[in-house]
C-alpha cells in the first residue's frame, strides 16, 4: 500500500481538534493525557483522517497510538522524529518515554534505550545511551568507603528545622549519609537555592555527601504523577520505577544499604510514596527507616508549613521552624520574587 | 569546528539517519553508532563519519549516530547539518561544495 500523509501540529486549545484526537486514541483504548503541551498528528491525505498520533508533556513523549492498519509503515518513525526535532527547538533534548514492555523494542529501534524496567507493567527508556550513564559517573565520583551506608531524598522547599533534624539523626547513625536533592525545578524555590540551604545548614555534620537527584530521583522523567494529580494506581506504578532505579542503578554504585525517610503528615502523595518505599526497598535489600518529624509547639515542622505562612503574611513566625541561614535567605532580596509567587499562587509545591 | 552545544538533525525513517552532536568534555572524538545495517557496513560508516569530522575540522565532540540505511551522501548531509547547528555558525554553502 501505499499512502501519503500530512504531519500536523494539533492546536490543543481548539476543542473541535482536541477531540479528533480524544477519539483516535479511544479506538486505541488510550486517553490523551491533560498535561500534553504538544500533539502530533498524521492525517491521510486522501481524506484527512488521523492515523497517527503522539504527544509529548515537558521531557516526557506519550499518547501514542498508529491505526491498526497502517502498522508496520513507519509511522511511529515518523512521528518520533518530529517530537525530537520540536523538543530540541524548546531546548529539550533529553526526552523520556514510558511503555508498555511489549512496545520497548519499536523504541529501542527508534533511538531509546531503557533506563528501568518494572515486571510486567511498565519500562522507562530515554533518548541517550549516556543519560543514566553519566548521572552514575557523577556520583559514583563522590563515593565514599564505609560500613553503615544509607541515603536520604529531600526536595526541601524550603529547607527546615525539620529537613536539619532529619538529616543530624541520620548522620548520626551512619557512616556515611548521601544526600540526594530533587533536582526537579518543580518547586517555587529553585533548585540552585534549595542546594544552597541544604549546604549551609548542614555545614556542621561531616559525613554528609550532597548529590543533585538530576532526571533519576523523583523528577518528573521518573515519576510524573508526583508532580500531576492522577490516577492512585498509576502513582503507584509511577513510584515503584522511581525506587526500582534507586535500588538497581544508584543504590549499589554508592553500596547504600538503607534509606531515611521523614515521616509525612500533610501530602498524600508523599504519604503513598513512602508507603510503597517501605514494602519495595527491603525487597532489593535495602532497610527503609522512618523518622518521626520533628514538632514545634506540638505541629510538625514541614516546609508546606513555611511556605503556608509566608501566604498568610506570617513571615516572622518561620523563623522558629528554619534554621539562621534559611531565614536569612528568606529576608534577603534574592527571595523577595519567591515569597511574592508563594503569596500569588496557591500551588502544592 | 568547534561544538558549544547539543544539536540534532535527521530522523529514524528508513533510509536516514539521525545524527546528535554534543559538547565532550574529555575534549576527544566519541562516537556512538547504532545502525540497522551495522553488520555489513558498519566499519564503513565509521570510517564516513570519521573523515566527515575531520573535514569539519572538529576534534571533540560525542556523537550519536541512530542510522535507518542511509546511504552516505545522507548521512554525510546529516552530520554537517548536525555540527553546523552544534557550532551555532552560520554556514558558507558555497565554500562548503
Amino acid at each position: 500500500m501505499n499512502h501519503e500523509y500530512a504531519l500536523e501540529k494539533i492546536n490543543l486549545s481548539s476543542k473541535k481538534e482536541k477531540k479528533e484526537v480524544e477519539d483516535f486514541l479511544e479506538k486505541h483504548q488510550l486517553l490523551l493525557d491533560h498535561d500534553v503541551s504538544l500533539c502530533l498528528v498524521l492525517r491521510l491525505t486522501l481524506n484527512q483522517k488521523i492515523v497517527a498520533t503522539a504527544s509529548a508533556a515537558g521531557k516526557v513523549l506519550k499518547c501514542f497510538a498508529v491505526d491498526q492498519d497502517l502498522q508496520g509503515e513507519g509511522l511511529s518513525n515518523k512521528l518520533i522524529s518530529e517530537l525530537i526535532h520540536k523538543k530540541a527547538e524548546e531546548n529539550i533534548r533529553h526526552l523520556f518515554v514510558f511503555t508498555k514492555p511489549e512496545n520497548t523494542f519499536l523504541f529501542e529501534s527508534l533511538g531509546f534505550y531503557v533506563v528501568a524496567k518494572l515486571e510486567g507493567a511498565v519500562d522507562l527508556l530515554e533518548n541517550t545511551p549516556y543519560g543514566l550513564n553519566n548521572f552514575k559517573k557523577e556520583i559514583i565520583e563522590k563515593r565514599i568507603e564505609g560500613n553503615n551506608i544509607a541515603g536520604l531524598v529531600v526536595n526541601c522547599n524550603p529547607f527546615t528545622l525539620g529537613h536539619q533534624y532529619l538529616i543530624e539523626l541520620a548522620s548520626k547513625a551512619s557512616d556515611v549519609l548521601h544526600l540526594f536533592v530533587v533536582w526537579e525545578d518543580a518547586s517555587v524555590f529553585p533548585n540552585t537555592v534549595r542546594l544552597k540551604l541544604i549546604e549551609e545548614g548542614t555545614k556542621h555534620l561531616k559525613n554528609i555527601v550532597i548529590h543533585k537527584g538530576h532526571d533519576y530521583i523523583i523528577s518528573r522523567a521518573t515519576f510524573p504523577t508526583y508532580f500531576i494529580k492522577d490516577d492512585d494506581k498509576i502513582l503507584e506504578t509511577h513510584a515503584r520505577l522511581d525506587l526500582q532505579i534507586f535500588a538497581d542503578s544508584i543504590a549499589p554504585v554508592l553500596e547504600i544499604k538503607k534509606r531515611y525517610v521523614g515521616a509525612e503528615p500533610y501530602c498524600t502523595t508523599t504519604n503513598s510514596y513512602n508507603k510503597i518505599m517501605k514494602e519495595f526497598l527491603p525487597t532489593k535489600g535495602i532497610e527503609v527507616v522512618e523518622l518521626a518529624r520533628k514538632e514545634f509547639n506540638t505541629e510538625a515542622i514541614s516546609a508546606s508549613k513555611v511556605r503556608e505562612l509566608i501566604r498568610e503574611n506570617k513571615l516572622s513566625e518561620c523563623k522558629n521552624i528554619v534554621p539562621a541561614s534559611t531565614w536569612d535567605f528568606l529576608n534577603s532580596f534574592e527571595a523577595e520574587k519567591i515569597i511574592q509567587k508563594i503569596k500569588t499562587t496557591q500551588s502544592r509545591h | 569546528m568547534e561544538i558549544k552545544k547539543e544539536a540534532v538533525a535527521g530522523t529514524v525513517e528508513s533510509s536516514d539517519a539521525m545524527v546528535t552532536i554534543a559538547p565532550n568534555p574529555t575534549g576527544a572524538i566519541e562516537i556512538h553508532l547504532k545502525s540497522v545495517v551495522e553488520r555489513q557496513f558498519g566499519r564503513q560508516i565509521r570510517k564516513l563519519v570519521e573523515e566527515t569530522l575531520k573535514n569539519l575540522k572538529i576534534k571533540s565532540a560525542i556523537v550519536r549516530i541512530e542510522d535507518k540505511g542511509a546511504l552516505d551522501a545522507v548521512l554525510r548531509a546529516r552530520l554537517e547539518a548536525a555540527a553546523d547547528r552544534a557550532s551555532e555558525q552560520k554556514v558558507n554553502w558555497k565554500e562548503r561544495a
